[in-house]
């Protein structure tokens, strides 16, 4: 076998191996880049106001007073903690949901979050959080596009050739001219 | 792959991150609030309630001291570490290197504007009347429960 064949063969299986990676980077690179104050590419947070019956003056918030406030606002998930974040500001977390109660008006500040379906675990991959085995993994990864990159060039030739050669170069000055301006 | 992964995130109870911790001992972080001179440049452990997380990247979060209406803030390096957004209300035990941070006064109304907006709120500036000193903690690794 040559080595052009040689070539072929290893940029088409290795081209193969990486399509199901390059989706979900492409994906999560897409979200991932307009990552902002107002997105995050993995949650969704919603932000709403509620109201709820103030604690009795002079009372100090107890279990029994999160049971009720959780019950006022048919909140179901399990409750996980609860502090006085301020004085008059009690903190109660739940599964999914923060809930900040002003005590002397009874209103509520609560902010639901809740995982993308797909692009959280996109982005869970994508950026590496999961760290461990799974950063050999995107390491092979890389070294394949390499691999790919190398194997694609050296398949410039023919008719082709100087359509290879120009749309190559234009992949590789545009990034350096963005640079330089 | 992808399939392979999300029964593990389900099941896991502990949540490491970053480096693994060396100290077995906590301090308390009223202890570091009220003396930061004795802590400036040294590794320490604080063990407390998650009451924020960075809602953008997930690059700091606050843990509530063992005095009331206290806390300190643990701020990592942007993607070294994440700190997940279902951290908010579980405990977490963190190690990391004291700093003092001094911000100027056009420094503390960029970090005050940086807070507001990803807090989803207004943000007046002629509320940061001169510079700043405060007291964080350089996360190093992380144990959330």
């Amino acid at each position: 076998m040559g080595w052009r064949r040689l070539n072929h063969l290893l940029h088409r299986d290795i081209g193969y191996l990486c399509i199901g990676l390059t989706i979900i980077y492409a994906v999560s690179g897409l979200v991932v880049n307009h990552t902002s104050h107002g997105f995050n590419p993995s949650y969704t947070i919603e932000k709403t106001i509620a109201e709820v019956t103030p604690p009795e003056k002079g009372s100090q918030p107890d279990v029994a007073y999160v049971a009720r406030v959780l019950s006022e606002l048919g909140e179901t998930a399990p409750l996980k903690n609860a502090a006085m974040l301020a004085p008059g500001v009690l903190r109660i977390f739940v599964e999914g949901n923060t809930l900040d109660v002003t005590l002397n008006t009874g209103q509520v500040s609560l902010e639901k979050v809740k995982r993308r379906p797909f692009l959280y675990e996109m982005n869970l991959l994508h950026l590496n959080k999961a760290k461990g085995l799974w950063t050999w993994l995107a390491d092979i990864y890389a070294v394949a596009l390499f691999l790919l990159a190398l194997t694609g060039m050296l398949m410039i030739r023919g008719k082709s050739k100087w359509r290879g050669v120009i749309l190559t170069g234009i992949g590789i000055v545009g990034p350096i001219l963005y640079l330089m301006l | 792959m992808m399939l392979l992964l999300l029964p593990l995130i389900a099941i896991a109870q502990e949540l490491k991150l970053g480096e693994p911790l060396t100290l077995s001992e906590a301090t308390k972080v009223s202890e570091i609030n009220n003396h930061p001179e004795n802590y400036f440049g040294k590794r320490v452990m604080i063990e407390g309630l998650v009451i924020n997380v960075c809602a953008a990247r997930g690059c700091w979060m606050d843990i509530a001291s063992d005095v009331p209406f206290e806390k300190i803030q643990v701020k990592v390096v942007d993607g070294e570490i994440v700190f997940p957004l279902e951290a908010k209300g579980k405990t977490a035990r963190v190690e990391g290197i004291a700093e003092k941070m001094q911000l100027s006064k056009e420094q503390a109304v960029e970090m005050a504007k940086h807070q507001a907006m990803e807090a989803g709120g207004t943000f007046d500036p002629a509320t940061v009347t001169g510079p700043v000193t405060f007291l964080r903690l350089r996360g190093l690794g992380a144990v959330i429960q």
